[in-house]
């Protein structure tokens, strides 16, 4: 493992690298080792308590459960947004805590995408400025990064909607260009917290509908969800209470 | 290099989103730097008219008055006191003057009661009062020794009183001086060194002792200096009137008053400046105040910022740039403005812009400084945000 361990793989892998390092070696993307996440100091607050969780490359999760049960803070601490109030959380074998801040971020960058239920997109950015904001700071040439993000978009058949701000835009398009926004780095994993939540049935299907075109061999992707449907299209369905992991399925028949 | 150019864009835009805002905190900037130019410029250029008018008058005439002893009602020098003056080595010339008080002067008969009540000063004057004051006569010519010796009745008018009796160049006019016809000769010009000279009609000193009854003593010499020894000449000659005999002798540097009057506006230009960093340092304030809700009102974008890889250096930068853009904007603006304003006002005055460019940018580090020290602390707000609390994911 070489000392910068996001440049190299597994983390920060190109996709054309060759596949199955990962898999053969079983070796996980990320590792939630007895993690549990305290807030509040007078009053403590377990939002999530004692979890042991293994993320593997060319997962599809979905992670269940009531509100309050810790769904949001294990995403937070999986996109390494968070740290742990004790336990490890091992990225590529390396423990997240002992990184710093400028490594964490790059971490972040290179192999993470977040999507949000409320899309957090930049208000006073266009759709393609919100996607470029993603491959800032990375020695991309202005125009270089243009393309890239321009070309994401188009994927996700927005290419019209190129130069226009969030407030223009419908709920189902500013949750695509956020979906844009994750995948122009081509992360090794893709965070969710409740994508549809916030978009009408149909728009909730097409974004259904990309995110099972982004799964591939290397790429993990967790989604936090409500709806039992979209639960049941995860190959595996992780469901949480009270901060804890109750159920860990495996779905084996799997459908096309 | 690139990520210093990422780091730049991402600033403007955020500046841009929101150009009341921008504009708003840049005012601080751009009044604080406006005031200390226009300050600097304007008293340099009001000092700029003032020098250039100094120059033109020569800064090395002396006026002696005569004091007399304590409670003399009408003192006066010696009839010698210009060879006196003459003696000392600093002085290149004088001439002597006497008022002559209770002389009415009547331009026309019938205003004589107008006159009686104001009167006109008299004085009597030397042939070399104009060559001493370097004031040209604006019609005709001056008092003469061929008026003494001829015993005319002559009589030049100031400037004010030729204009005031409506005398019109080349006219023949008569006027009356007590009860005695004097032809006028001539007009002298403005007298700027001693405006009280423009009001007044000149006779020979013999004709005020001959034809006006008085006793003709000078009370009052102009004395030009070797230029650079002004103060000492001032200094030297009550001992060179009174030559140790009981004469009062005051003297005066008419253009000192002009000079003080420079010197009185560099305190106004201390206070224009206080002004100005007063308005840099309140600005500064508003600057810290608003960058400071702003980061509470774009944590979101903060904390999507983080989500997609922006370390908390970048995004700390990014809003210390922010700042940086208003202290250099605020300051451009706020020069040119200033810059502007010196030009406006001395085209309105008449005066000759000098705007020493050279201090103009350290005002602008100055304001540069400020806001900077003002993004600081919202910057370390920024970067120090908990990326999740700012998004609270679904
Ligand atoms: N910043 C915070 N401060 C205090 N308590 C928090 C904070 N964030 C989450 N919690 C608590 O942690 C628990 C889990 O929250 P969360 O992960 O948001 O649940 P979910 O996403 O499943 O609805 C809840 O009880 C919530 O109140
Ligand atoms: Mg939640």
């Amino acid at each position: 493992m070489s000392t910068q361990p996001f440049d190299t793989p597994p983390y920060g892998v190109p996709r054309t690298a060759p596949p199955g390092v990962l898999r053969t070696d079983g070796e996980p993307l990320l590792e939630l080792e007895n993690v549990s996440r305290v807030y509040g100091e007078e009053i403590e607050v377990y939002a999530l308590r004692d979890v042991s969780l293994r993320i593997l490359p060319g997962e599809f999760m979905s992670i269940v459960g009531p509100s309050g049960s810790g769904k949001s803070t294990m995403l937070g601490l999986l996109g390494v947004l968070d740290l742990p109030t004790s336990g490890t959380i091992r990225v590529a074998g390396q423990d997240v805590s002992t990184l710093d801040d400028p490594t964490r971020s790059k971490l972040r960058g290179n192999s993470i995408g977040f999507v949000f239920q409320q899309f957090h997109l930049i208000p006073h950015l266009t759709a393609l400025g919100n996607v470029e904001t993603a491959l800032l700071y990375r020695d991309i040439a202005p125009r270089d990064r243009r393309e890239r993000a321009y070309h994401a978009l188009d994927q996700l058949g927005l290419s019209a909607r190129a130069d226009h701000r969030p407030v223009q835009m419908s709920g189902g398009e500013q949750q695509r260009v956020a979906l844009a926004r994750a995948i122009v780095t081509d992360p090794l994993m893709i965070l969710a917290d409740e994508p549809t939540g916030a978009l009408d049935s149909a728009n909730a299907a097409h974004v259904l509908d990309i995110f099972r075109s982004l799964e591939s061999a290397e790429r993990a992707v967790v989604m936090v969800t409500h709806d039992p449907t979209v639960a049941g299209t995860a190959r595996r369905k992780v469901s949480m209470r009270d901060g804890r992991i109750v159920a860990d399925e495996q779905r084996v028949e799997a459908t096309t | 290099m690139n990520q210093i150019g990422d780091l730049v864009g991402v600033a403007w835009s955020g500046l841009k989103a929101r150009k009341i805002r921008t504009l708003l905190i840049m005012l601080g900037p751009i009044i604080g730097v406006a005031a200390m130019v226009s300050a600097v410029g304007l008293t340099e250029s009001a000092k700029g008219a003032l020098q250039a008018q100094l120059s033109q008058l020569g800064t090395n005439l002396v006026i002696a008055q005569a004091g007399g002893t304590f409670g003399s009602q009408n003192p006066t020098f010696p009839s010698n006191a210009v060879q006196r003056v003459e003696n000392v080595s600093t002085v290149t010339g004088a001439s002597a003057t006497s008022n002559l008080s209770g002389v009415i002067s009547i331009p026309i008969q019938g205003a004589s009661g107008y006159y009686q009540a104001f009167p006109v000063p008299v004085r009597a004057a030397d042939d070399e009062l104009p060559s001493v004051l370097q004031v040209p006569l604006l019609d005709g010519r001056w008092l003469s020794t061929a008026d003494t010796r001829l015993h005319l009745r002559s009589v030049v008018l100031g400037e004010g009183i030729a204009k005031q009796y409506g005398y019109l160049p080349g006219e023949t006019r008569t006027i009356r001086l007590n009860n005695s016809n004097f032809g006028v000769v001539g007009v002298l010009g403005a007298v700027a060194l001693d405006p009280e000279l423009d009001n007044a009609a000149f006779v020979t000193q013999w004709a005020a002792k001959h034809v006006l009854g008085t006793n003709g003593r000078p009370n009052q010499l102009y004395i030009r200096a070797v230029p650079g020894s002004t103060q000492a000449t001032a200094n030297a000659i009550p001992t060179a009137i009174s030559l140790g005999g009981t004469n009062q002798v005051s003297t005066q540097i008419p253009t000192d008053i002009l000079q003080a009057a420079a010197q009185a506006n560099k305190t106004l230009q201390q206070v224009a400046l206080l002004a100005g960093l007063l308005a840099l340092t309140v600005g500064g304030i508003g600057i810290a105040n608003v960058m400071s809700i702003s980061v509470i009102q774009r944590s979101a974008e903060i904390g999507i910022r983080r989500a997609v890889g922006h370390s908390r250096s970048k995004i700390g930068a990014q809003f210390l740039l922010e700042s940086l853009f208003v202290g250099i904007l605020g300051g451009i603006i706020g020069a040119i403005l200033g810059v502007a304003v010196v030009y406006g006002v001395s085209a309105f005055a008449g005066w000759v812009v000098v705007i020493a460019y050279r201090e103009i940018p350290i005002w602008m580090g100055l304001a540069l400084l400020v806001s900077v020290s003002a993004g600081l602390y919202p910057s370390i707000k920024a970067a120090r945000l908990e990326p999740l609390e700012t998004l609270r994911l679904g």
